[in-house]
């Protein structure tokens, strides 16, 4: 498979990441030869310095070759022209980003005017992400598989005793659930029966619906508040900032949102009716005070500045707010949020990832999300009848430490999987699986062409 | 330092290596000669170390970084080198080590440059091995195990980009992989066709191997001790010159003839550069042999046209004795043997692209004094060129003239003329093989002290990684654990 990527940005670099894992062809375009000498530096991809929007490049190139292509630059504008033009010579899919709000009523007319098959709004994929976080009532940042009938959620364990220095095996915790790994000190354990809990680990549980919520519900038995959200305070009135307020006044929540630039507020006043707009400095722990941050049920940080978010975030939580989220878009400092005591950092870049993800997989990939700043994913597959995995058991799959079959929803019920469970095809299966076995889950559950020479040649049996 | 993967990726050259030689085994068996058992030995002893140290290895992190690339590229060929200069010592066809040392570095590096004096009367094996190092070293013995390794990843680039020859290391394909598989196919191809085409000018299938290894690699190991002057056929003489020209173009830019862009390959500044500086090359020595020591033109441009692909290609064969030429010829030799092939082929010396980059530079600098304020970048194929490349490229330029010089005086303590110690110097650090005088087509570098003979193995390897990567090595800093 061959992948375009225009704009070597931060979700451009995400997206070529990704791919590369996944042994696809990647070829990323920008007109920064700065930016693109990075990429060189550390993915093994094709660097163009050229725009994107030059037909003689994208020819030269040979676009008409290409399986698809995604546009991640700076401009709404470009991204939508290079698609419309990309498609019209030849390129069989054609991703856009596009965020500005004022598109989002006319996003249909516009994909089917100018040609484009997808269009994903990172800010847009964040504000619901968040909104989901914060309505579903949990502790924790969760995800949904098999619609709705499996969840997974993760955790920080910080110092409660119920857990602290316990085996997994010993804790009635997790029964008819699977714990898929744990997150300690930024590093990724997968853990057996005998793995013991440390304080502050991060745990991933994954299981039905129902046994996670009877989870949540025992866990926070132990917290002091559990109350349903009633008042949110926005810090920062971008785009994020606009579509969460958007969402949550519809959820009957009220909402205070507190912007710098007056330019900005009061464009945000001619949109947003019920939202109390706060023109002022988030930064300024007075002007907070004021407007009653103490009295909040959530405050989320979405400025376009990740240092801000996440203090603000951690000032909140230490005035009392029960939830506290934070928009980091920066892929380096995901190893040190598990430990700073936010509830959520939500990062557009992997929610965004994850859903161009989920087309490029093509069909039968029904969901995938990018956990742990990206080291693994948790994945939705549809078992193919041709898959080399269907009827058999998985002890006799040899799966590798890095992918373990979390749940098997077969005829619509949800198996917690053990050694001797079979999988057959259309089946759902949801993996839990660390980056670097990516390629090795793709022979296991795609259906890819084997033989001798081909297996040789490309070398798949050696990624091990 | 990581040297887990280190030590892996050469546990897996040695064994790459000791597969290489089977060939030249099996010729050794099927004529039986001295060197049966000497291949046997060192294949077995190769393979040994190659899988230990991948052993031990084995579940090494498998991220290669700068400083991995670096010290990967400067030990494998060091340690190829090493291995690969027993079976020449074993079959006793060298006198001492080193000399079997300097032998297949000369071999590794593409240089030719040999220390035996009577080549003819070598086992069939050795000269299948020697010119088959040509091959492999020519587009890089790591280029190769890239396509064999497993899941690299960005490694491969940096093996590739401290490898490959020339200033700025392309990629053609996304994958790293993909891009030596097509090299390889490439050069493969040309390969193919040139022992084809010697089979039909007459020479036996193994003399055409021998002989397409030391033209495509640019080489210039023989099996006959006058070189390809011991074949009196125009025919053969015009296939290896022409298959030497075309081994000092970028294999990169035919992979664009291949996709059938024809302007990219034909408009080509560095191309139309070689080209020209050639074709004014085998004009002017072919009318300066004709007016002085030549009675035919065809014969002075036919012997000139050989010689300037030989030296320009930094090949080294011969068909005439060009030591006896008028000193104008030389001259232009000397600074072909300079300039060298263009970057990415398989030729030595400076590349054809610093000279032109340099030329550039000297142009704008004159416009400059008439426009002081002028912008104007330094553009190749209308690209404007990044200002880190340009000043690459000088400090390239600028230390190889300065190793050059230093090397000269180092050369000259053997007591040797000024004319010798000079050519012995380019042809070594160009990669070439023949100079003039007392390295000159019809003698050979065995009467060199074993230090300078090692020290001229140095100058062939750090001319074939481009010195930078070899001088990088030896700093210090990179040794350090931290960082």
């Amino acid at each position: 498979m061959k992948v375009m990527v225009i704009g070597a940005g931060k979700l451009g670099y995400k997206l070529a990441e990704s791919m590369v894992l996944e042994d696809i062809d990647v070829t990323v375009i920008d007109i920064n030869q700065k930016k693109l000498d990075y990429v060189n530096e550390h993915l093994d991809v094709l660097t163009v310095m050229a725009n994107g929007l030059d037909i003689g490049i994208l020819k030269e190139l040979g676009i008409s070759s290409y399986d698809m292509l995604v546009a991640t630059t700076d401009s709404d504008e470009t991204n939508t022209l290079i698609c419309s033009l990309t498609k019209k010579l030849g390129c069989k899919t054609t991703i856009a980003r596009i965020r500005n709000p004022e598109y989002m009523q006319q996003l249909d007319f516009i994909k089917h005017e100018m040609g484009i098959d997808y269009i994903i709004n990172p800010d847009l994929a964040t504000a619901q992400a968040i909104e989901r976080y914060l309505l579903k009532n949990y502790n924790f940042y969760s995800g949904e598989f098999a619609s709705g009938k499996v969840e997974m959620i993760d955790f920080n364990i910080e110092d409660m005793k119920e857990f602290v220095g316990k085996k997994l095996m010993d804790l009635d915790y997790f029964k008819g659930m699977l714990v898929t790994a744990i997150s300690r000190n930024g590093e990724i354990i997968i853990p057996n029966g005998s793995t013991e809990l440390l304080p502050n680990d991060t745990i991933f549980v994954i299981g039905k619906t129902t046994d996670i919520n009877r989870l949540n519900d025992r866990i926070t038995e132990k917290d002091i508040i559990k109350k349903d959200i009633e008042r949110v305070m926005i810090l920062g009135g971008s785009n994020i900032g606009y579509y969460l307020a958007q969402k949550l006044v519809k959820a009957n929540i009220s909402v205070t949102l507190v912007e710098k630039d007056k330019e900005r507020c009061q464009e945000l006043t001619q949109t947003l009716n019920d939202v109390l707009i706060i023109h002022g400095d988030g930064t300024d722990v007075h002007l907070l005070d004021e407007e009653g941050i103490s009295s909040m049920d959530a405050f989320v940080g979405v400025t376009g500045f990740d240092e801000e978010n996440l203090l603000m975030a951690l000032v909140a939580k230490q005035s009392g707010v029960p939830r506290a989220v934070a928009k980091i878009s920066r892929q380096n400092y995901s190893r040190i949020i598990d430990r700073l005591g936010i509830d959520a950092a939500l990062n557009p870049i992997y929610i965004t990832a994850s859903e161009i993800l989920k087309v490029i997989r093509g069909g039968k990939i029904v969901s995938v999300s990018l956990l742990l700043g990206g080291d693994a994913e948790v994945t939705e597959i549809i078992v193919g009848k041709d898959s080399p995995i269907v009827g058999k058991s998985l002890e006799e799959l040899n799966l590798p430490n890095g992918i373990i079959v979390g749940v098997v929803v077969h005829d619509e019920e949800v198996i917690i999987p053990n050694g001797k469970t079979r999988i057959y095809a259309d089946d759902r299966v949801i993996v839990f699986c660390l980056s670097e076995n990516l390629p090795t889950l793709k022979m296991f559950f795609g259906s890819q062409k084997g033989g001798f020479l081909n297996e040789l040649w490309n070398r798949t049996k050696g990624i091990r | 330092m990581n040297y887990g993967i280190v030590l892996r990726v050469l546990g897996s050259i040695l064994k790459l290596e000791a597969v290489l030689m089977m060939p030249s085994l099996c010729i050794a068996s099927y004529t039986d000669q001295a060197d049966k058992i000497p291949f046997l030995i060192t294949i077995i002893l190769t393979a040994a170390l190659g899988f230990f140290l991948s052993f031990i290895n084995r579940k090494c992190d498998r991220h290669i970084g700068i400083k991995e690339g670096l010290v990967i590229v400067s030990l494998c060929w060091v340690l190829a080198s090493i291995f690969g200069a027993l079976p020449l010592y074993l079959s006793k066809s060298t006198p001492t080590y080193i000399d079997a040392f300097f032998e297949i570095v000369s071999g590794f590096t593409t240089t030719g440059a040999t220390i035996i004096p009577n080549v003819e009367v070598l086992p069939m094996g050795i000269l299948f091995w020697r010119s088959f190092t040509h091959w492999i070293g020519g587009m890089g013995i790591l280029v190769f195990t890239l396509i064999l390794l497993p899941a690299l990843g960005i490694g491969g680039y940096q093996i590739y980009k401290f490898e490959t020859t020339g200033p700025v290391a392309g990629k053609i394909a996304p994958k790293m992989k993909d891009t030596a598989k097509i090299l390889y196919g490439l050069y493969l191809g040309i390969t193919i066709l040139q022992v084809i085409l010697l089979r039909v000018g007459g020479m036996t299938l193994f003399e055409s191997l021998v002989y397409t290894f030391g033209t495509v690699g640019t080489g210039g190991f023989a099996t006959k001790n006058a070189s390809v002057g011991a074949y009196n056929s125009t025919y053969i003489h015009l296939v290896i010159a022409t298959f030497m020209m075309l081994s000092g173009v970028s294999f990169s830019l035919y992979y664009s003839l291949v996709r059938r862009k024809f302007k990219e390959f034909f408009g080509d500044e560095e191309l139309k550069l070689y080209f020209f500086i050639l074709a004014g090359a085998v004009v002017a020595i072919g009318i300066n042999l004709f007016f002085t020591s030549y009675n035919s033109l065809g014969l002075a441009f036919r012997d000139s046209y050989f010689q300037v692909s030989s030296i320009m290609t930094t090949t080294g064969y011969t068909t005439a004795d060009f030591d006896k030429w008028p000193t104008f010829s030389k001259a232009i030799l000397l600074l072909l043997m300079v300039i060298g092939g263009c970057a990415g082929s398989t030729a030595g010396g400076m590349k054809v692209i610093r000279i032109l980059v340099t030329l550039k530079m000297i142009k704008r600098e004159v416009l400059k004094i008439f426009h002081p304020r002028a912008m104007s970048p330094v553009r190749v194929n209308t690209k404007p060129l990044q200002n880190e490349t340009v000043a690459g490229i000088f400090s390239f330029t600028s230390l190889y003239l300065m190793i050059f010089a230093l090397s000269t005086i180092i050369v000259s303590l053997q007591g040797i003329d000024f004319e010798s110690a000079i050519s012995s110097v380019a042809a070594t650090l160009s990669n070439i093989g023949p100079g003039f005088g007392f390295v000159g087509p019809t003698t050979t570098f065995s009467s060199f002290s074993p230090v300078l003979k090692l020290y001229l193995s140095f100058l062939m390897l750090i001319g074939r990684l481009e010195l930078f990567t070899v001088f990088a090595l030896l700093a210090p800093k990179n040794w350090r654990k931290e960082v």
